[in-house]
């Protein structure tokens, strides 16, 4: 259901079949769970380290001028996008919108987080408008603006969830997400939504905890080793960002969307989904349903599914730590260890989704020139074309276990630090580590037979 | 029918096979433990 094929050829000499890579990938997390119980006696990613960067370069890569611009050019781009979408050519990849939201803001961003923080609370449209009409609301009303609403415990993660949850329905779901007046259209509804609920709970508030893109990327950016505080910003240990997460109500279901939909997306080019995908639409066309709605909700009970599946495959190993004593409940386990998944997440997306990214991103130097599909030549990039070459198919493979083995070692590391810190007694902290290990292994696994099939 | 398609599910048996193996020694290890606790509390009543 995605607007763009993924751009993967299949590859002819791998020196070992695919499946053993798997197998290597299980043998080098068990290697890294015995070096980190012997060489790893101590948490050591639980204490902050931050320093400034040196000279005068943090204080001025965070100050307000640098801020207003950037959140200048993200309104300018969520514009763009709202613009191209509503009267642009309505083809997918003649559109400036669909690439822009789905390749560079939902894909490009990711890796622009691991490395350098939260690029995209500076870039935040909503944001940015958010805090200037607060700013004008201030100085206009004699009396101040009234104080926010207290923002619900409860709701804690939740409404990233959903928003992710949409996100992932109207790319992988929906039959005409990539049209790009519907992404306009669902731009504008969110937006509308997220103002309301700034509204209502405060510009950061909303931002830090139910803004879903916010949230998202935030996530990965405690990967980074930059992180801005107070204005100014600085370094720290690399992963470090992520113990400092204060998981909520929320936190392991938004994780479960992040990691399920992209499992999502690689299963259902999998036989087993395309076997019994049309066998399920049939049957609900039998009781009533139209072909393009019956297939939605096909792939939206495909989707559910995946998320629960991945969920419970979580909280089974959090069961698990359970069972080796400590007196923790199984909720709390789970909320404890849930910042290891987000390196898992990262290695999901960055390994399902590197060519897709590669090659389809490319295609934003002519969109930006011709960004309506009209035939305009803004920046004289119009006629650019992709390269393919730019990574063979078996460079593609060894990239993408790569990012599915670093990414699992380092949810092993931070699931061993905080088992640490966790458990008075350091046998019970590596028992209960036995059952991370094999949530581990199995979102290894998992990985690596998705990316089998979606290059079969 | 299945047998005779083997080949193409057994690869994909292949990539869980890890998990199965750790999983199964996981669970005896832990009941091992179990058993030996409780029949150490035997002994200790005793």
């Amino acid at each position: 259901m995605t607007f763009l094929a993924h751009g993967l050829v299949a590859r002819s000499d791998l020196p070992i079949p695919e499946w053993l890579f798997g197998w290597a990938a299980a043998m080098v997390l068990v290697v890294s769970f015995v070096a980190l119980a012997i060489l790893w006696p101590e948490p050591r990613l639980e204490r902050e380290r931050w320093r400034p960067l040196p000279g005068d370069i943090g204080r001025l890569l965070g100050s307000r001028p640098v801020e207003v611009l950037c959140g200048a050019i993200g309104v300018f781009l969520l514009g763009v996008v709202v613009y191209a979408g509503l009267r642009g050519a309505q083809s997918p990849t003649a559109n400036f919108a669909p690439t822009f939201v789905y390749v560079i803001f939902w894909l490009a961003l990711l890796p622009a987080s691991i490395l350098l923080g939260d690029v995209f609370k500076a870039f935040n449209p909503w944001r940015a408008i958010g805090r200037t009409v607060g700013w004008i609301a201030g100085n206009a009303a004699r009396e101040g603006l009234p104080a926010p609403l207290a923002y619900p415990e409860r709701l804690g993660h939740w409404p990233a969830a959903a928003g992710i949850f949409a996100f992932a329905c109207m790319e992988l779901v929906a039959s005409n997400g990539d049209r790009p007046e519907n992404l306009a259209i669902a731009t504008l509804v969110y937006s509308a939504l997220t103002f309301v609920a700034m509204a209502l709970y405060g510009v950061e508030t909303w931002i830090s905890r139910g803004e879903a893109f916010s949230v998202y990327f935030n996530l990965f950016s405690r990967i980074a080793p930059i992180e801005t505080r107070d204005r100014v910003v600085g370094l720290r240990r690399l992963l470090s960002g992520l113990p400092a997460l204060r998981p909520g109500a929320g936190t392991v279901p938004l994780l479960a969307v992040m990691i399920g939909s992209v499992t999502f997306d690689g299963a259902s080019e999998a036989p087993i989904w395309t076997g019994i995908a049309p066998d399920i639409a049939s049957f609900f066309q039998d009781v009533g349903l139209s072909p393009q709605n019956s297939l939605e909700l096909t792939f939206l009970i495909g989707l559910t599914a995946t998320i629960l599946i991945v969920y419970g495959f979580y909280m089974l190993g959090a069961l698990g730590a359970k069972s080796v004593g400590g007196g923790f409940t199984t909720t709390r386990l789970a909320r404890a260890f849930v910042h290891s998944l987000v390196p898992i997440a990262f290695a999901y997306v960055a390994a399902h989704y590197l060519t897709l990214l590669l090659f389809q991103g490319q295609s934003i130097a002519f969109l930006a020139s011709d960004p309506l599909g009209d035939g305009s030549d803004l920046f004289g990039t119009a006629d650019s074309q992709i390269d393919y070459t730019i990574i063979g198919a078996n460079a593609t493979w060894y990239w993408q276990v790569g990012f599915v083995v670093v990414g699992h070692v380092a949810a092993l590391t931070l699931a061993h630090d905080r088992a640490l810190a966790l458990y008075d007694q350091a046998r019970l902290a590596v028992r209960s580590q036995y059952w991370m290990l094999a949530v581990m292994v199995g979102f290894t696994s998992l990985a690596l037979w998705l990316l089998s099939q979606a290059n079969a | 029918m299945y047998i005779a398609h083997a080949g193409h599910w057994l690869v994909n048996v292949a990539y869980f096979l890890p998990v199965v193996v750790f999983l199964a020694w996981l669970v005896v290890t832990q009941v091992k433990e179990r058993r030996r606790g409780r029949s150490d509390g035997h002994s200790h009543s005793t």
